[in-house]
């Protein structure tokens, strides 16, 4: 008998889908359409906002939606979709050349200029991002575009870079950044790295995720565990496997 | 399935329909199959291997050690159990063997009486089957990554090598002369691939992170070079404005209808590129584990639909399907690193060779057979007694006493 359900193929399956039936220990993640925008919201409710005393907007990495959508090719073109439409702003974190930052354009705008009250650079600081962030949905700018494009002087860009907006790239151009953001990166790479850690040091360095999930965090890891948890998954630095008591996370070299 | 069938018959469905489908369900049902096998010829790990395209019945594999070798796939025995018997060899005995680790091997594409094949040693030798003789070597000053013959070429007979120096030679079969150059990239050439629709379309991908495709007609240069932002450039720092990967790009292959082109690199990452256009088509597979120095072979199914691609990764092969990015299923099998993986369109199987010095046949299998039809068919002197298990067949009293 071959205990092993063979892969079908769409037009060979079976008419009958039953729904409502709840598997022993197998996690389903597929409930219906998929909704980029709910799961953006759930993954900021993870967000630790206290930690940072409410300066920082809420940020969410793109390859932590991999880790709850299996088709990666679709959560990419619904992104586009909303950094098109203007909700979703995408940004460089700099740690690494995949890892993008996602802030929704609402949340970035109200805490940037909440950051800019009270200084010199305020003015700037609106203009830029009246004109450029509504516009434009780049993710970095060269000198030429600010100057011609923009029409932004060179003064103005040393403001903009001062306030935290803008941070340099090489000489003649600038990625869109967060202000205050390099906190939020400190932390971030600390806790990744404590918590693939303890991923490594388990034996046959596999973990139950809902192991991990419970296990005391060190002072190291300042956010929520499962934020960690899903930027690991959708990184690929832990292969996700489906057992019978769960899923189960094991560490790749 | 059945309904296919009866859809086909009836004139509903186009024949071809049928086809695909059959097919798709045959790729998902790959599995390394006890009754297939192939013969163990190589002392050292397995390079490359190449089916030949016109009859799907030798197979050719070229070694680390240099050896190369032919296989028979074809099952005339009668019986599920099969190895794939070796019908010659270039062994380490023979005169005009390879020095040193033979890195590509090709079929001629018209028939199977010559095959091209080049190696770290620095020369590629185009030989003849039948006395595996050497008709003609071709020396270059640097190690030969990889070569290709364009398989549908009426009026040319180029081959494209790519070297450790970065500019690609056009060797001509015809005359021997290999004046032709092809100058652009800044590193060695790792993968070179013509296109399966035009036959003077190339493709080349080199160690400095880009892709080109050259017209070989025109003298004045590249016609594209991939660009894996599509020419935003804000999305990378600026080193890596058009460039196809983040790393070394190793893997090259055409999809059977040659509108699209995949390349893999050591970044990691495997991309899908709309042939005609240059565009990257987005296609996120994730993470494909890549640490290849050398040329990665990976293949394309043809014929099924949705298309999967088949990578090597680490010692087993991943399953992607192609437009969508999603992994099927991982093949596992191998003991060491998978170098090369072949796709047999006709019976849709897969032979995936690697350092472990085998070369496993991944075969559909679709429906475990009964035990009662087996021994219906080797009982056929059975008399009056229908279909009995031979467990409990009488096999060891006597009729004597």
């Amino acid at each position: 008998m071959n205990r092993k359900r063979a892969l079908i193929s769409d037009t060979f399956k079976v008419k009958r889908i039953r729904v409502g039936i709840e598997k022993f220990g197998a996690v389903k993640n597929q409930h219906g359409p998929t909704d980029i925008k709910s799961t953006i919201q759930y993954l900021m409710t993870l967000f630790p906002r206290k930690l940072f005393n409410d300066t920082l907007p809420q940020i969410v990495l793109k390859h932590q939606l991999y880790s709850i959508h299996n088709d990666k090719t679709l959560v990419d073109k619904e992104l586009n979709k909303l950094r098109e439409r203007g909700e979703l702003l995408m940004f460089q974190l700099g740690f690494d050349a995949e890892a993008f930052g996602l802030i929704f354009a609402s949340d970035y705008k109200a805490k940037v200029l909440a950051a800019e009250e009270g200084r010199e650079t305020r003015a700037t600081v609106e203009k830029f991002l009246e004109k450029v962030v509504s516009s434009c949905t780049d993710l970095s700018f060269s000198k030429d575009k600010m100057l011609r494009e923009f029409l932004f002087t060179d003064s103005e860009i040393t403001q903009l870079v001062k306030s935290g907006v803008l941070t340099v790239r090489d000489a003649g151009s600038w990625w869109l950044s967060i202000p205050n953001s390099g906190k939020f990166t400190k932390y971030f790479i600390q806790g990744r790295k404590a918590v693939l850690g303890m991923v490594k040091k388990s034996k046959y360095n596999e973990v139950l995720k809902a192991e991990l999930e419970e296990r005391r965090t060190t002072a190291h890891v300042k956010f929520h565990m499962k934020y960690h948890i899903h930027d690991i998954v959708g990184a690929e630095l832990v292969e996700s496997i489906p057992t019978t008591s769960g899923t189960l996370l094991r560490f790749v070299d | 399935m059945l309904g296919f069938l009866a859809a086909r018959q009836a004139g509903v469905d186009d024949p071809l329909r049928l086809r695909r489908a059959e097919s798709t369900r045959r790729v998902l049902g790959l599995k390394l199959n006890p009754d297939r096998d192939v013969d163990r010829i190589h002392g050292n790990g397995i390079n490359t291997i190449d089916i030949d395209s016109i009859e799907g019945r030798y197979m050719l594999s070229g070694g680390a050690d240099g050896v190369i070798v032919v296989y028979d796939l074809e099952n005339f025995s009668g019986k599920p159990q099969y190895t794939c018997k070796a019908v010659c060899t270039v062994g380490r005995s023979s005169r005009h063997v390879h020095k040193f680790s033979v890195e590509t091997v090709q079929w001629y594409p018209y028939d199977t009486g010559m095959f091209v094949s080049s190696s770290f040693d620095k020369t590629m030798k185009v030989w003849d089957t039948e006395t595996l003789k050497p008709a003609e070597v071709f020396e270059f000053e640097g190690n030969v990554y990889s070569h290709h013959l364009s398989p549908i070429a009426r009026k040319h007979s180029l081959i494209a090598v790519g070297t450790k120096n970065p500019k690609i030679q056009l060797c001509d079969l015809k005359s021997g002369s290999r004046i032709h150059v092809l100058q652009g990239h800044r590193a060695e050439v790792l993968s070179v691939r013509w296109s399966p629709r035009y036959e003077h379309i190339l493709a080349t991908a080199s160690a400095d992170s880009k892709v080109k495709v050259w017209d070989v007609r025109r003298a004045s240069g590249s016609l594209l070079t991939l660009d894996q932002h599509n020419g935003d450039k804000s999305k990378a720092s600026s080193e890596a404005v058009n460039t196809a990967h983040n790393g070394r790009v190793n893997g090259l292959s055409f999809t059977g209808d040659g509108l699209y082109l995949l390349t893999t690199g050591t970044d990691d990452r495997m991309r899908l590129w709309n042939s005609a256009t240059g565009e990257n088509t987005l296609v996120n597979y994730g993470k494909v584990c890549n640490e290849s120095r050398k040329r990665l072979q990976f293949t394309v199914s043809r014929g099924c639909s949705p298309e999967f691609v088949f990578v090597p990764c680490g010692s087993s092969v991943a399953v992607y399907a192609l437009h969508t990015g999603e992994l099927v299923t991982m093949l596992r099998g191998h003991y060491n690193n998978v170098d090369c993986c072949e796709f047999h369109p006709d019976y849709q199987e897969l032979y995936s060779g690697g350092k472990d010095c085998n070369i496993l046949a991944w075969v559909p299998v679709l429906r475990a057979s009964d035990v009662e039809e087996e021994s219906n068919s080797t009982n056929t002197g059975a008399v009056g007694q229908s279909s009995v298990n031979p467990a409990f067949q009488d096999a060891w009293s006597s009729d004597e006493d």
